[in-house]
């Protein structure tokens, strides 16, 4: 058993702010009858770097899919960056997946596109303009460290560079909240630490960050709030003081 | 949706076919076909009915009219014993040429009616005698060609009628006009045509259905193909928030496209065939020429591309509708 509040450094929390996610009372049942998720109660507030953690099956997948409105739960109410989920109609969902932005495991590259055009794709289904996405795209590229390579083909990357360039996707839009779907799981330890620095500096200029991870020596590492997710309930929570 | 947005996915759109340039030829090949029958289908169609009106317009109506002929040769004119009573004036309502001019505007003024022709007496009968095997005129001539007996044919009218479908009701409102004797005609054509363009009609709306359903499933089936392929690229396009539309667009266009190139590729096709049949067939079997393409070319361009568009639209519209309501699995790509 790993004490939190000695190895994590738990989230700061700013108190008069409203949450930027919050669960209260949110369960979840599939239709197979697997019961998910059971009883959710949690605020993350906005600025704060989250790890979501827990073995397989655990229910962090569905956990994820509820914050960015892929599934919806069956009790509970559930408010993200404002946008109250369980009442939300079928039409707002993409305006509220604009104020995020996703990296994906497999890192989910069009591989006919090259890096720049991977990232400006992000930008063009919100339909912004030929000069803003030149500008938005190099300036994301920069952050991730990928100007040089913007005309390269998916294909012609590292695994780690091509989860950067999923990061830089994320970012372009300049979202308020990045989910990251075990963004680490297909890089090497080395490039893993590589990711998780570069959202943190990305949580550093003000993006609330959520990522779900296995490596427990990176979430050590890095000390930041950890939520456990076991058997589709919240076992720990560095905020609170629990311990894993 | 942003004009921006409009062009990218306008561009996006013509870059799937490309992409996908192995499945939209299938689906051009097979759409090409589907239309080419029923251009073929409707070109024949188009030359039955235009035959038929010929036919229509050649079945002709005698109209006799009640002139002194008439009632000397009717059954008040003839005497138990056979023969003939003395006919007054009041006996016939036709007395001149003038009258029976105005007869035939009379006739020509009633409903369904296309053309009313004036035969006097001597050209009756000159029709009536061409008619006749030689052993019958030579018969005719014994009777008839004598000072007592003369001509006894009765001046009238050939009528053709529009539609042969009111046959009926025309002859009705012919015979009801004063002045008109009798009728002769030919009911039973008239019957048949408008039979057999009704079952044109009938068989040619059913191989339109038929077919417009194969070309439905058929640009389903690369839709699907095509949403298949891009199915990471859509499960990005949901995850950074387009809305349905956005990605709907592209394979509408993909669609239509399909569906508008298969029209023009048909009409090329359906034209060389045409033609073919014309300079060929046709002259060998020694059968009148066939309408002129021109004719019907609009016509046939603008059912293809109706049936192209429409099958593009619906089909790319129910298919991807049919995925972006699936719920749970938006960002599932692989």
């Amino acid at each position: 058993m790993i004490d939190i509040s000695e190895d994590f450094a738990i989230g700061q929390r700013p108190k008069a702010e409203a949450p930027l996610i919050e669960f209260k009372g949110v369960s979840k049942n599939y239709s197979n009858g697997t019961h998910a998720l059971d009883d959710i109660n949690i605020r993350i507030n906005k600025g704060e770097f989250v790890f979501v953690v827990g073995p397989s099956g655990a229910g962090k997948s569905t956990f994820m899919k509820l914050i960015m409105r892929e599934e919806k739960p069956n009790t509970g109410d559930i408010t993200v960056n404002g946008f109250k989920l369980t009442k939300m109609r079928r039409k707002q969902v993409p305006y509220f997946r604009r104020t995020m932005g996703i990296v994906f495991q497999d890192f989910r590259l069009i591989p006919n596109m090259n890096v720049f055009e991977n990232v400006a794709f992000a930008m063009h289904v919100v339909g912004a303009g030929r000069q803003e996405i030149r500008k938005n795209v190099s300036r994301a590229l920069n952050l991730v460290g990928l100007a040089e390579k913007a005309r390269c083909k998916p294909s012609e990357l590292s695994g780690g560079e091509q989860q950067r360039v999923g990061l830089a996707r994320a970012l372009v839009n300049k979202p308020s909240l990045i989910i990251a779907d075990e963004p680490t799981g297909n890089v090497d330890p080395n490039m893993s630490y590589e990711i998780v620095e570069l959202l943190t500096e990305i949580n550093r200029r003000g993006t609330t960050v959520l990522m779900v991870t296995h490596q427990h020596q990176l979430v050590r590492d890095f000390g930041k709030r950890v939520i456990m997710i076991e058997k589709g309930r919240i076992v720990a929570d560095s905020a609170n003081g629990g311990s894993i | 949706m942003k004009l921006t947005s409009v062009k990218y996915l306008i561009g996006n759109g013509f870059k799937n076919i490309w992409l996908n340039k192995l499945m939209s030829l299938a689906s051009i090949g097979v759409l090409v076909a589907c239309m080419s029958v029923i251009g073929l289908a409707m070109a024949l169609s188009f030359n039955v009915d235009h035959a038929l009106s010929g036919l229509e317009q050649e079945n002709v109506v005698l109209v006799f009219f009640d002139d002194r002929n008439s009632a000397l040769y009717s059954e008040s004119g003839t005497s138990p014993d056979g023969t003939y009573n003395e006919i007054t004036e009041d006996d016939y309502s036709v007395h001149s040429f003038e009258d029976a001019i105005l007869l035939c505007s009379e006739i020509e003024k009633l409903d369904n009616i296309a053309s009313v022709k004036y035969v006097s007496s001597d050209d009756a009968l000159l029709t009536t005698m061409e008619s006749m095997s030689e052993s019958d005129a030579k018969f005719y001539n014994v009777l008839f060609d004598s000072d007592d007996y003369g001509n006894p044919m009765p001046c009238g009218a050939r009528v053709t009628f529009q539609n042969l479908e009111n046959f009926d009701e025309t002859i009705k409102s012919i015979e009801a006009v004063d002045g008109v004797d009798s009728t002769y005609s030919s009911k039973n054509i008239a019957e048949r045509i408008t039979l057999i363009k009704r079952a044109i009609g009938i068989i040619g709306f059913w191989i339109v259905a038929v077919l417009l359903i194969i070309s439905l499933m058929i640009v389903s089936n690369t839709i699907r193909v095509t949403m298949y392929n891009r199915k990471l690229e859509i499960s990005i396009m949901k995850a950074v928030g387009a809305t349905d539309s956005f990605v709907r667009l592209p394979f509408m266009i993909e669609g239509v496209t399909i569906g508008l190139l298969s029209s023009i590729v048909t009409v090329v096709i359906c034209y060389f065939v045409y033609k073919a049949v014309d300079g060929t067939i046709m002259n060998k079997l020694g059968i009148v020429s066939l309408i002129p393409f021109a004719d019907f070319f609009w016509i046939l361009f603008g059912i293809f591309a109706g049936i192209g568009c429409f099958a593009g639209l619906f089909s790319s519209a129910f298919m991807i509708n049919k995925y972006l309501r699936k719920e749970g699995s938006e960002f599932r790509a692989l």
